[in-house]
């Protein structure tokens, strides 16, 4: 799971930090009109690109990294089995073919899939890349002394649940066959139409085994990509990546590779970030941002301003923020006490409180509103833009509670934070019309984050977010309503800890669908289904708008990321 | 041994006697608080098991008394960590590794260190120029306008607290003069004119809440000294009252002025929290900021031993001067 | 007011006589004293008839007013000068459209209530520890000068903050702003009534009394307190003003009050991000702020000219306890705490 930057500020940013990958958010224009406007000339090679972050791009080892799609800057220097369609919008949803000749062949029931290379692809001292070398990236990534990454490979590969990686046990994973140098075969536990997706991660690069340092490997990485780490220091918060001349852009269509130097300095304040963007002297209007959104009160500056705004990116990153219930704490056990909280909630006033239109959109699904999800349109509880307390009020006193009710709001105390105190007091504030009288449980960010993801500490009623690893319906709804998902030792994301068979068997059926756009269909029939029972209500979908340098051109933002793609940007 | 030396020496383990307490009171405070480390430094990747071998591997099974053990060891040997292939050595004095990026916590000290003592001497040197002038002038002109103004001045400042006199000099100077970018630490050796240009807000920002203190201080001190018997007796040999002053009572009186900068500086290099929170300074004071937040505790416990010794050394060497400068103080 | 001043005991003592009406005459003569007098009651007031005042402007601390603020460009409140109008007299939030005349009015209950409240815990532990350490042996001086020297040093910011993280949220967070502040800052009160003690220890009816067989403790109570008096106030004056300061930089760090609670120096953390935007939201709790620490400046620096004339006087002979008391009391309030 992920969270996001928001641009909350101060302690905020420092909260959130643990944002994991570079790939997180980032701004684009909805179908890419407004982007291009201050760069109507072609792109041309060369220059330096700034990038201005600021998180730093911690552990930059292929076997650590979290990322949605290979990441921005990791996808640089790490190419992958497949990767994201570098293309604005929707069209950026989609998985394609990067290092393997497509996006891999399934068996009949999806469980083994198949992968050839290209030929001709070379590291950066020019040794050819074999597929022993993405076997072993990714059994590296099960060392815990490379912790990090994302958990899917655990679960899907045969026999890889108690795997300890290739330094304690060098045999390495049986379900990961290498046949030939070009040719690489997963087993899976079970059937998965999503692999070629998971594919897009950065564990599925390339480390040829000579040249892995361990822990070390992040300084000097072995580029498989269009640029090399040049300098990789204070673990990732400045990397200065040239080009690499073994790459070849005739086995690479997807990344565009203009600038001959990419340097991507962190740990500046957001606020910095933003007000260098806008003011662009020297350097800065080469630069542009990964990680930091335009604030409500820098929206509000920046409105004004017409050349300002037309450097405005707008981007969708697949996020849902929502209220959680947890139905085995009463009086959340009760259907009508939820549904009377679903229509009670002001979402004008939730919105305003997180920034405003510009930068939320209001949610009554649990999917986000793209294609790729297979966002259905649904509202069970239609209460306006405003909502309904005397429909809530009704609903409450069906559920045996006349007088109203006092209940208490579990919440993260970072200001800024999409579960933060600003949200929290919207709600509040807003249920007290309709007679429910809700105590605010503020917790310190990580505090909360423990609380809320353990079946033992969880509370009733809360504020939870969650974004998908790739643009889909399927890790989004899985660890949310996957009943199998439910985890009593560790981080459980079911808050409403669901175990429905009809569900459950559901998720099993689209999994075998190798066809995306079939699958994407049936997810969102399921998810108007699961909303249905009111476990969750959704609150927003949040749109990230960023500024770039003057200089930049060739600005594409994609469904999947959200992200200004660096790949793709050029500044002559 | 009497005299100086003994005096350090007995300063010496008062110090090292307050840092441990400081440690302890900080593993202690950790140790309650909630959230897991290991799950933190493991990440969302990690099973039950192996969040369990993580937290066997970082000694947090082991007691508290038993962590704060090895912590000391750490400082004294030093101490050897495992990175998959090899063996990370981690020399004495070693303050441990963090828990969720696992370097070096001394690495980390020194990374950030630069920015904090950039801001801290800069802004000494500020708010030494402007508050001993202030306090000079105002000592010296006594009554008239001079002094009004000058006593309305440090009283604004001291009555203002850093974190607004920041806000109203970012107002004033980035958003309706326009004569400053909003302040973006760039390294010395980077770029000493950028450096300063950068820095010079924060410095204000501090320097004013500081040399507010340090005008009343340095007024108050040097009329003292103008009151003193000997003063009185140059004067009476019939000595000029400017040299008076530069020869005789300017040393007396910015005697205390100098120990209270030394202790200052101590704490700044601490970290200015608030200066460096509000400009985004990536010194020491917002990193234990974002470990508290964390929960990093050896972060924490390395940056606060860092502090607190700078804290401490500079009231030694604060005694030191005062000793030096006035001989009639006794070293206690 | 016609309270008498302090009965015999004060009548007795033989230090600067400091009674109420003396005093008071004294602070009389002092003009900027009495305005900062006039303000800090005026706050007080404010503070304490938050809900009448919040009732005349019609207005409440947590009303949402969507309808009042630009929602498309970031909450922005609608109208000129933070969207001041007849019904919202200092304007209303951005985001929210909360009104903050009713929130700054309510923020003063928060801002000055932890202050006093740490200030009187302050003086309590800080008093207790200097008198123990001034009349105990040398070991027991020894022993709590050290313990002093620790929360003198200690980083009181770093301590509050993870403080604040590891008690449970249920816990009401003015009374642990109170208890955080009040029990980590109370070393400069120690070191003042320490050296007070020693000081008087020293000087003849002191001994007097202790030879002609008086107790450790009656000495402590006939001849010690009144004489403590004069310093610990002066000192509790100036300490004041930090605490506000204190309590506005933890909540600035966003560990102070939680919402939807007001405070000042919440609102003013709020406010920071907007101050090109919407400067009015930034500049009200700054200015409130400003105001009640200068006021309460000023009426310490009248409080301790008007308890001890002597120190007050420009032409004051340095005493070498004087001078460390000072230096010890400067660097207790000074440096990184409020940086």
């Amino acid at each position: 799971m992920r969270h996001l930057p928001v641009t909350s500020r101060r302690l905020g940013v420092i909260a959130i930090g643990l944002a994991i990958a570079a790939g997180a958010v980032a701004c684009g224009p909805k179908g890419g009109n407004d982007a291009k406007a201050g760069a109507g000339a072609k792109p041309q090679k060369g220059g330096t690109l700034y990038v201005l972050n600021n998180q730093a791009q911690e552990d930059f080892d292929p076997a650590r990294l979290y990322t949605s799609g290979g990441g921005n800057i990791p996808s640089l220097v790490y190419r992958t089995l497949t990767t994201r369609n570098r293309a604005d919008g929707a069209a950026g949803a989609k998985v394609v073919p990067d290092l393997a000749t497509n996006t891999g062949e399934p068996s009949q029931d999806a469980t083994v899939w198949t992968y050839h290379l290209k030929d001709g692809l070379k590291y950066q001292d020019g040794t050819p890349i074999t597929t022993a070398d993405i076997k072993y990236d990714i059994e590296r990534s099960f060392a815990p002394e490379l912790s990090g990454g994302a958990p899917y490979l655990r679960d899907w590969l045969v026999g890889a649940a108690d795997y300890q990686g290739p330094y304690k046990d060098p045999k390495g994973l049986a379900s990961i066959e290498t046949p030939d140098a070009k040719t690489i075969v997963f087993h899976l536990n079970k059937p998965e139409g999503e692999f070629p997706l998971l594919a897009t991660q950065t564990s599925f690069a390339p480390v040829p085994k000579a040249k892995d340092t361990g822990t070390k490997y992040a300084e000097h990485p072995v580029s498989s990509g269009p640029y090399v780490v040049v300098s990789n220091e204070n673990n990732g918060e400045h990397i200065v990546l040239k080009r690499n001349p073994n790459w070849s852009a005739a086995t690479d269509d997807q990344r565009k590779a203009y600038p001959d130097v990419i340097d991507v300095q962190s740990g500046i304040d957001q606020a910095v970030i933003n007000q260098r963007l806008a003011a662009g002297v020297g350097k800065d209007a080469d630069a542009v941002t990964t990680d930091t959104n335009l604030g409500p009160a820098e929206l509000a500056k920046i409105t004004g301003d017409k050349t300002l705004a037309s450097r405005v990116g707008t981007g969708h990153f697949g996020y849902t923020d929502y209220i959680a219930f947890n139905p085995k704490v009463k009086p959340f056990d009760n259907i009508k006490v939820r549904e009377a909280i679903a229509y009670a909630i002001n979402r004008t006033t939730v919105v305003n409180a997180q920034g405003g239109s510009s930068l939320n959109e209001a949610a009554t699904t649990f999917l986000p509103q793209q294609a790729a999800f297979g966002y259905t349109p649904y509202d069970p509880f239609p209460a306006g833009a405003t909502g309904d307390p005397a429909k809530a009020k009704e609903l409450l006193k069906e559920a045996g509670y006349p007088d109203g009710l006092t209940v208490s709001l579990s919440h993260d105390v970072t200001k800024g934070d999409e579960q933060g105190p600003e949200v929290a007091t919207a709600i509040q504030e807003a249920l007290k019309l309709a007679g429910i009288t809700v105590k605010l449980d503020g917790q310190e960010h990580n505090a909360y984050s423990d609380k809320i993801h353990n079946v033992k500490t969880e509370p009733g009623f809360f504020l939870a977010g969650w974004g998908a690893d790739w643009p889909s319906g399927g890790p989004f709804l899985g660890p949310i309503f996957d009943g199998r998902q439910i985890v009593t030792g560790g981080d459980n994301f079911n808050n409403a800890q669901l175990n429905d068979p009809s569900v459950n068997g559901e998720i099993d059926a689209i999994n075998k669908i190798t066809d995306l756009k079939a699958a994407a269909v049936r997810w969102g029939a399921l998810d108007k289904k699961i909303g249905e029972q009111a476990l969750t209500v959704p609150l927003y979908h949040p749109v990230y708008k960023r500024l770039y340098g003057k200089n930049v051109k060739n600005v594409v933002i994609s469904d999947w990321t959200g992200v200004l793609d660096v790949s793709q940007a050029a500044v002559k | 041994m009497t005299g100086l030396p003994a005096f350090l020496l007995r300063r010496l383990l008062q110090a090292v006697v307050v840092l441990l307490v400081l440690a302890a009171v900080l593993y202690a405070v950790f140790y309650l608080a909630p959230g897991d480390a290991a799950r933190l430094a493991c990440g969302p990747k990690c099973s039950t098991a192996q969040v369990a071998q993580i937290r066997g591997q970082m000694g947090l099974d082991d007691p508290v008394y038993l962590q704060f053990w090895h912590f000391l060891q750490g400082i004294v040997g030093g101490h050897t960590y495992s990175t998959g292939t090899g063996s990370l050595h981690c020399p004495a004095p070693c303050l441990g590794q963090s828990y969720r990026t696992g370097e070096l916590v001394t690495d980390l000290i020194t990374q950030k260190l630069p920015a904090t003592a950039s801001l801290a001497l800069g802004a000494m040197v500020l708010w030494l120029v402007i508050g001993v002038g202030t306090g000079l002038v105002s000592a010296l002109r006594r009554g008239g306008i001079t002094e009004r103004l000058l006593t309305g001045f440090t009283l604004v400042g001291v009555a203002t607290p850093v974190f607004i006199t920041g806000i109203l000099l970012l107002l004033v100077f980035c958003s309706w003069l326009q004569w400053l970018p909003y302040p973006s630490y760039v390294p010395f050796t980077d770029d000493p004119q950028q450096w300063a240009w950068n820095l010079l807000l924060p410095w204000l920002a501090l320097a004013l809440v500081e040399a507010a203190k340090y005008a009343r201080l340095t007024r108050s001190s040097m009329l003292e000294t103008l009151a003193e018997d000997h003063i009185r007796t140059f004067r009476a040999y019939g000595v000029g009252e400017a040299a008076v002053v530069r020869r005789h009572a300017l040393r007396g009186a910015l005697t205390p002025v100098i120990a209270l900068s030394a202790l200052d500086l101590g704490t700044m290099f601490g970290g200015a929290l608030l200066t460096e929170t509000l400009f985004g300074i990536p010194g020491l004071g917002q990193q234990l900021v974002q470990s508290v937040q964390l929960k990093d505790l050896p972060v924490v416990v390395g940056i606060v031993l860092v502090m607190g010794l700078a804290v401490v050394l500079a009231n030694a060497v604060a005694d030191v001067l005062y000793a030096l400068a006035d001989r009639r103080v006794v070293l206690a | 007011m016609t309270r008498p001043a302090e009965g015999g005991a004060g009548a007795l003592a033989p230090a600067p006589p400091s009674g109420a009406r003396q005093v008071w005459r004294r602070l009389r003569g002092r003009p900027a004293a009495l305005a900062g007098g006039a303000v800090i009651v005026l706050l007080v007031l404010v503070a304490l008839g938050a809900p009448l005042l919040a009732g005349i402007e019609g207005q409440d601390t947590t009303s949402y007013h969507a309808d009042l603020v630009n929602s498309a460009s970031g909450g922005v409140p609608r109208g000129t000068f933070g969207g001041i109008s007849g019904s919202h007299w200092l304007g209303v939030e951005p985001g929210t459209g909360r009104d903050l005349f009713a929130r700054l009015a309510y923020g003063a209950r928060v801002s000055l209530g932890v202050a006093i409240a740490a200030t009187v815990l302050q003086v309590l532990i800080g008093v207790a520890f200097g008198l123990a350490a001034g009349l105990g042996n040398r070991w027991v001086d020894g022993l709590l000068s050290r313990i002093t020297d620790i929360f003198v040093v200690m980083p009181a910011l770093i301590l509050a903050i993870a403080l604040l993280a590891v008690v449970p949220s249920g816990f009401p967070r003015p009374v642990l702003l109170t208890l955080v502040l009040g029990f980590i800052a109370w070393g400069g009160f120690a070191k003042i009534v320490r050296a007070q003690v020693l000081t008087q220890k020293s000087l003849d009816y002191v001994a007097a009394s202790r030879l002609a067989g008086s107790s450790p403790w009656r000495t402590a109570r006939r001849e010690l307190l009144p004489a403590l008096v004069a310093p610990v106030l002066t000192y509790a004056a100036v300490t004041l003003p930090t605490n506000i300061v204190s309590e506005a930089g933890l909540s600035f760090l966003g560990i102070g009050v939680t919402p939807p609670t007001p405070s000042w120096g919440q609102m003013l953390s709020s406010a920071t991000t907007w101050y090109q935007a919407d400067s009015a939201y930034v500049l009200l709790p700054a200015a409130l702020l400003f105001v009640i620490v200068l006021a309460f400046t000023v009426f310490a620096d009248g409080i301790r000219a008007a308890l001890d004339p002597r120190a007050a006087s420009r032409l004051r002979v340095g005493t070498r306890a004087g001078r460390r008391a000072g230096r010890e009391a400067g660097a207790a309030t000074g440096g990184g705490e409020t940086a």
